[in-house]
């Protein structure tokens, strides 16, 4: 089975990957409301990510999910500096993993809601 | 009346078992009567402490009628044969033990014997009696392990042997050794608290409401979910069975108890399936939601068959059943549930499907496969259906939006859907359970109870 870990991409992002050669690799889905990027992930690294990350799961698609926030936000910072989605992203993303679960204790605690009216 | 028309089923074992007191003189006196009084506490996580599960919660469901015609604590030769055939001794087909588990030193502590009446208090408050008939030991491991069966006994379903990381297996694990057997009954109800108040339809009541909406045919989508599209698209399109005509109704029935890391709380989960009737993308008249108190044990097929008796038991005619039904890992088939209500799983006890067995259930299944989304046909698409490629759905995934701060598109979640887990977000400080909502929530519990 191939593994993948999707980075969604908002306004912000968008303008970050601008001229990285990435923008052709862009998928949509959901009738082109969601806008995202796939990063490969080997089987080796899939272990690792599970090994690391409790929560983390393989959903039926074969994406890697329930990972923490940090995870993602590095994920994707490891994209725009390697200008890849290739498994070097994600080795790039556990060579920080001691960082990453140091903000995930705290994440585990906090995380700010959207501002949005409910 | 025609002969093709499905009525509503009576409860499993044909009536329903309803020990609450609501006179408050009576139970005063009940109260008095007993010989013990024994404070109940959660079920502690035999390794690391964290609450896994609360017997109150079994005690309301059984006393309420939702696991009729269990009435009580199971005796050792009733757990045995429903480990062995999933069978109470009055022969209807049961999937799980359920005990009143207590420490040594507490029941050296209590002194009490066979024929004594212990006083159960909730939150420091009378709650309920066990009219104690039996007193024996267990070994918590073993149990663990005969619960959900192993892949040499029940090689048509299990893949793997259960340990520490099923939740359910951990339950059982984390029992105390020695059980006190015998009929509970409440004798101070309690009250929930809001938002949980509202959806408490205990089977009397949720088969009298099924009647005032003219309800004949009902079925029940089991959630432990915030519903996405996906979810919607199943509910709109599984009630499409029923007889002559769709199902008249829509019962969501959520499992509320002790969550896992990761899950949505239970007060966004109850709140969000309003959402969906409440801004009509399924009528309220043809939709309700509503909860039962339970930890789940995520036994696949055990677990289904366990939905199947809550639901007969609330009047339903039909239930859905989905892939991976109520389970965690890969433990069991994928299709275990399927396959019990379809063949049956003779290791289980179960040579046909439990509706035809002898003591068996009424309820008939609805197996689902997946809604996603096609961009082709640019609509929720059935996976049995539609012939293009689609894009899946995963909670996992939208999970992941959402803790990133992403609005998911209306497609996959109703914008009022998301509202409802921000709200719960904002009052939570998190999206999802984590340690802190856990241990809380076990302390807070989702019900207050009065003086007696």
């Amino acid at each position: 089975m191939a593994y993948f870990m999707v980075v969604l991409l908002d306004d912000s992002r968008m303008e970050k990957i601008k001229g990285t050669g990435l923008e052709e690799h862009i998928k949509y889905m959901f009738g082109g409301e969601l806008r995202l990027l796939e990063v490969e992930v080997n089987e080796d690294l899939k272990n690792k990510i599970l090994a690391e990350f409790e929560t983390a799961r393989v959903d039926s698609r074969g994406a890697i999910t329930d990972v923490p926030v940090a995870f993602m936000r590095e994920l994707f910072n490891q994209v725009v500096e390697k200008k890849s989605l290739g498994p070097e992203v994600v080795e790039g993303v556990l060579a920080k993993v001691g960082e990453i679960k140091e903000m995930a204790a705290k994440e585990s605690e906090y995380l700010p809601p959207p501002e949005i009216e409910v | 009346m025609s002969s093709l028309l499905i009525e509503r089923p009576l409860p499993h074992g044909g009536r329903l078992v309803e020990r609450v007191i609501e006179d408050k003189r009576v139970a005063r006196k009940i109260w008095k009567s007993c010989n013990a009084v024994y404070e109940i506490k959660p079920t502690l996580h035999y390794e690391t402490g964290v609450p896994v599960r609360n017997v109150y919660r079994e005690i309301m469901s059984i006393c309420y009628g939702f696991f009729s015609p269990v009435e009580g604590s199971m005796k050792q030769a009733e757990v045995e044969r429903v480990l062995k055939e999933r069978r109470l001794l009055n022969e209807w087909i049961f999937p799980y033990p359920l005990i009143f588990d207590i420490s040594k030193d507490d029941l050296n502590k209590l002194g009490v014997e066979v024929g004594d009446r212990l006083g159960l208090t909730l939150k420091g408050k009378p709650f309920a009696i066990l009219d104690i008939e039996e007193i024996y030991e267990i070994d918590p491991e073993e149990l663990a392990y005969k619960t959900f069966g192993d892949p040499e006994t029940n090689p048509e379903v299990v893949q793997q042997k259960f340990d520490k990381k099923h939740p359910g297996w951990v339950i059982y694990r984390s029992h105390q050794p020695y059980v006190l057997a015998g009929k509970y009954t409440i004798i101070n109800p309690p009250k929930l608290k809001p938002p949980f108040d509202r959806f408490w339809f205990p089977p009397r009541k949720s088969r009298e409401e099924f009647e005032k909406r003219g309800w004949r045919t009902v079925i029940n989508h089991q959630t432990r979910n915030v519903p996405h599209v996906g979810h919607e698209f199943l509910m709109k399109c599984a009630a499409f069975t029923g007889d002559v005509e769709p199902c008249h109704g829509i019962l969501v029935n959520a499992v509320i108890g002790v969550k896992r890391r990761g899950d949505y709380p239970d007060e966004a989960i109850v709140e969000a399936h309003e959402a969906v009737n409440k801004y009509g993308y399924i009528k309220p008249e043809r939709h309700l939601v509503s909860i039962v108190l339970w930890d789940m044990r995520y036994g696949n097929p055990l677990e289904s068959l366990l939905h199947g008796i809550i639901r007969q038991n609330m009047g339903c005619t039909h239930h859905m059943f989905g892939r991976d039904h109520a389970a965690v890992g890969e433990y069991y088939d994928k299709f275990a549930t399927q396959i019990l209500w379809t063949k049956g799983i003779p290791s289980f006890g179960f040579p046909a499907p439990p509706t035809d067995v002898p003591y068996g259930l009424k309820i008939r299944p609805q197996n689902m496969r997946e809604f996603s989304y096609c961009p082709t046909c640019k609509e929720m698409a059935y996976s049995e259906t539609c012939g293009h490629k689609r894009e899946k759905l995963s909670g996992s995934f939208l999970r992941g939006m959402v803790a990133e701060g992403v609005q998911p598109p209306s497609i996959i979640m109703r914008p009022e859907v998301y509202k409802v887990v921000v709200k719960w977000w904002k009052h939570f400080g998190y999206p999802f359970c984590n340690e802190k909502y856990v241990i809380n929530k076990e302390k807070e519990l989702e019900v207050d109870l009065e003086d007696l």
